[in-house]
C-alpha cells in the first residue's frame, strides 16, 4: 500500500477499447463503442452526455452488472488494480463488488430493499466481505451512518427504508457503498432524483468521503454544474463514444468539440433574459440507427463538413492533456495507413 | 443547548415505539380482521381436537361391529354409527387427523417445490427458465386422476398408502405455485435494490433467498393457504372415489365414501353430514384466513 502512494502515475482502473453490445432481434449493437480511459487513485472523473449516450452501460460493464442474456462486453479490457474484470467469474466478481469497487444508483427510492431495516442492509455488505461479529457490525453500521451525516444513527439503524426521505436513503446508499472502503466508487447519477438543496449536500458529502478515504470516483451525470463542482477530469460521451476528454477548467473555458460547446450553451443562464432556452437539435441516434461510418454527431452538428459523414474521427490529444475527436482538428484525422 | 437536549430527551421518551416491520404491520392488520380470526380459531380447535383424538375417545376406529350397524345418534354414540357399526364421532376425530396431515404436508411440499423451481427460473431467466417452465407445463398437463389411479394400482399394498398419496399429489401440483412465484420474481428482480444487492457482492443464492423471497413472501403465504384448501378437497375427492387414503384408515373423504347408497343419503344423514359439514367449514375458514392474509399484506387496504 505504501509503495502505491509513492508512484504518481499509478493507475487504478484502465479501460481499453471497451465494446459493450446489446442484442436486439438477434443482432448485437454496440451501446459503448471503443471506449478507453484511465482512472488514477483518488481522482474524480466525470462522465457527461445526453440520455442514451452509454454512460450507465459503461459503468455497468465495469461492474459486470449488465442485464443477463441481453447485454455483454463484446471486446476490450477492464483492468482494475491489476485484475482483468472482463474475464472474471461471477463468484470472483462477488469478492470485488462492494469491497474494492462499489456503486451508487440513481434512484434512492428503489435501491433499498423495502422489507429489511437499514441496519440489516448495511451489515449485509460487512458480512459479505469481512469476518466480523454481529455486535461489531452493528456498531460499525451506526458509525457509518454517522459518517454520512445522518443524525440519530442509533435509531435509523432499526428503521425501514419507507420511513426515510429520499436524501436520507441516498445517504444510506452511500454508507453501504463506502462500508468496506472501496478504492473506486461508481456513482451513476447520484443526485438526479433529489431536489436541489439535498443535491448539494450529497455532493459535498461525496467529496468529503473521497478526501478522507482517498478513493477514486467515476461520477456519471448529465448535470454540468455537478461536474464543475466535483470533478478533476471530464469525459464527454456521445452515442457510445468519448468525444472529448480534458480537465474541468479547460472543458468549461476552452471546449473543443462542437457537442461540448452546445451542451455548455444549453445551460440556462440566470442573468440573461431569453425567450427560448437553447437546445441541441435532433436526438441521440438509437442503437439500431447508429451511423456506421463518419462522425456520429455529424447530422446534428452545426459545423459539419462533407467529410464528417464519411471519415470517423479519432480521439487524439489536441493540446496538452486535452483530447478531442473531431475532424476540425488535424490530430483527430485518421492517417491513411491506419484506415 | 440545555433546552435542546431536554427537548430531545422528551421526544425520545414520548415515542419509544419501535418501528414496525412490514410483517409486523400485516400481523396487526390480520388480528383486527374478525372473520379471519374466527376462522383461525375454528381451524386451530379442529386441529387440536383431531390430534388429541386418542385422549378424547376410546372407541376402536377400525373394528367392525355387526351388532351396532347404522345406529342413530344417542348418548353412547354421539353421532351414531356407520354401516359397519363404527362410531361416527370417533372416526370424525381420527379422520380430521388424516385430512389435515395430508393437507399440511402436501401444501408444504407443493409450496417448497413450486417456490424453488419458480424462483430459480425467474431469477436466472434464459435457457434455465425455458427448460424449467416447459417442465412445469408438462407437469401441469399431466392427467391427474389417471396418474393417481395408475400409481395406486402399481403400489397397492407395497407401500403405506398415505405417503404415496401425499407424494403423488405434491409432485403433480406444484406447477401453479411455480408459475406464480416465477412471475413475481420476474417483476421483483427488476427493482434497483436487487442490482444494488449484487453490486455489494451477494451471490445469486443469497440474492434469491435474502432479497427476493422475503419480498414475495406475502404471495407465497396466500398461495399456501389456497393450496391447503385445495389439498383437503383433493384428498376428500380421491378418497370418496376410492383412490385416496386406504379404505381402513378413516379420513373425511373416506367417511363420505360410504354415502354412495341412496338409502344412506336419504335416511341416514348422521353418517355423511358431519364429515361433509366439517370439510366445508374447514375449507371455508382456510379461505377466509387466506383472504385475511391477502388484505393484511396489501398496503392499500385500510382495515
Amino acid at each position: 500500500m505504501s509503495v502505491k502512494n509513492s508512484f504518481k502515475e499509478e493507475i487504478l482502473l484502465e479501460v481499453k477499447n471497451l465494446q459493450t453490445a446489446f442484442e436486439i432481434d438477434g443482432t448485437y449493437y454496440n451501446a459503448v463503442d471503443n471506449v478507453s480511459f484511465k482512472v488514477k487513485p483518488g481522482q474524480i472523473v466525470g462522465v457527461v452526455g445526453e440520455s442514451g449516450c452509454g454512460k450507465s452501460v459503461m459503468s455497468l460493464s465495469i461492474m459486470q452488472l449488465l442485464p443477463k442474456g441481453i447485454g455483454k462486453v463484446k471486446s476490450g479490457e477492464i483492468i482494475f488494480d491489476g485484475f482483468h474484470l472482463e474475464n472474471m467469474s461471477e463468484s470472483q466478481m462477488n469478492k470485488i463488488r462492494g469491497k474494492d469497487v462499489s456503486m451508487i444508483f440513481q434512484e434512492p427510492m428503489t435501491s433499498l430493499n423495502p422489507v429489511f431495516t437499514i441496519g440489516y442492509q448495511l451489515q449485509e455488505v460487512l458480512f459479505n466481505h469481512m469476518k466480523i461479529s454481529k455486535k461489531e457490525a452493528r456498531q460499525k453500521s451506526i458509525a457509518l451512518l454517522k459518517s454520512v451525516g445522518i443524525s440519530r444513527p442509533e435509531k435509523i439503524v432499526d428503521e425501514y427504508p419507507h420511513q426515510l426521505s429520499g436524501g436520507m436513503r441516498q445517504r444510506v446508499m452511500i454508507a453501504i457503498a463506502i462500508a468496506c472502503q472501496p478504492k473506486l466508487l461508481i456513482a451513476d447519477e447520484p443526485t438526479t432524483a433529489l431536489d436541489v438543496t439535498v443535491q448539494a449536500q450529497i455532493l459535498e458529502l461525496l467529496k468529503k468521503i473521497q478526501k478522507v478515504n482517498d478513493m477514486a470516483i467515476i461520477l456519471i451525470t448529465h448535470d454540468l454544474g455537478v461536474v464543475a463542482e466535483m470533478c478533476d477530469e471530464v469525459m464527454v460521451m456521445y452515442a457510445g463514444k468519448i468525444v472529448e476528454r480534458t480537465n474541468v477548467d479547460s472543458l468549461f473555458y476552452n471546449p473543443k468539440h462542437p457537442y461540448t460547446s452546445l451542451l455548455l450553451g444549453a445551460i440556462p443562464k440566470m442573468d440573461q433574459e431569453e425567450e427560448r432556452l437553447s437546445s441541441i437539435q435532433g436526438m441521440v441516434p438509437s442503437l439500431i440507427n447508429m451511423p456506421t461510418s463518419g462522425c456520429r454527431f455529424a447530422n446534428r452538428c452545426p459545423m459539419a463538413m462533407p467529410e464528417c459523414s464519411t471519415t470517423t474521427p479519432l480521439l487524439a490529444e489536441n493540446e496538452e492533456g486535452h483530447e478531442v475527436a473531431c475532424l476540425q482538428y488535424e490530430t483527430s484525422k485518421p492517417r491513411e495507413e491506419v484506415r | 443547548m440545555q433546552i435542546v437536549t431536554q427537548k430531545d430527551a422528551n421526544i425520545t421518551q414520548v415515542s419509544p415505539k419501535k418501528s414496525l416491520s412490514p410483517l409486523a404491520m400485516a400481523r396487526k392488520k390480520f388480528l383486527r380482521n374478525k372473520l379471519a380470526m374466527i376462522s383461525l380459531i375454528f381451524l386451530v380447535i379442529v386441529a387440536i381436537v383431531s390430534f388429541l383424538a386418542p385422549y378424547i375417545t376410546t372407541a376402536d376406529i377400525t373394528k367392525v361391529n355387526i351388532g351396532q350397524m347404522s345406529l342413530k345418534p344417542s348418548s353412547e354414540h354421539w353421532l351414531g354409527t356407520d354401516k359397519s357399526g363404527r362410531d361416527v364421532f370417533t372416526r370424525l376425530l381420527y379422520g380430521g387427523r388424516i385430512s389435515l396431515l395430508v393437507g399440511i404436508s402436501c401444501t408444504f411440499f407443493v409450496v417448497f417445490i413450486g417456490t424453488l423451481i419458480g424462483s430459480i427460473a425467474g431469477y436466472f431467466g434464459g435457457i434455465i427458465d425455458s427448460l424449467l417452465m416447459r417442465f412445469t407445463d408438462f407437469i401441469l398437463n399431466f392427467p391427474f386422476l389417471v396418474f393417481v389411479i395408475v400409481i395406486n394400482a402399481i403400489l397397492f399394498g407395497k407401500v403405506s398408502g398415505l405417503w404415496v398419496l401425499i407424494a403423488v399429489i405434491s409432485l403433480l401440483y406444484w406447477g401453479g405455485v411455480a408459475r406464480i412465484v416465477r412471475s413475481k420474481i420476474l417483476s421483483e428482480k427488476e427493482n434497483e435494490y436487487i442490482t444494488a444487492a449484487i453490486s455489494i457482492g451477494c451471490s445469486p443464492a443469497k440474492v434469491i433467498i435474502k432479497h427476493l423471497l422475503p419480498n414475495i413472501l406475502s404471495t407465497i403465504i396466500v398461495q399456501a393457504t389456497i393450496t391447503f384448501a385445495t389439498m383437503i378437497v383433493i384428498e376428500s375427492a380421491l378418497s370418496y372415489l376410492g383412490f385416496g387414503v386406504p379404505q381402513e384408515v378413516p379420513s373425511w373423504g373416506n367417511m363420505l365414501n360410504s354415502a354412495n347408497e341412496p338409502d344412506v343419503l336419504q335416511y341416514k344423514l348422521w353418517i355423511w353430514v358431519p364429515p361433509a359439514l366439517l370439510i366445508t367449514l374447514t375449507i371455508l375458514s382456510i379461505n377466509f384466513i387466506g383472504e385475511g392474509l391477502k388484505d393484511a399484506f396489501n398496503p392499500k387496504s385500510k382495515r
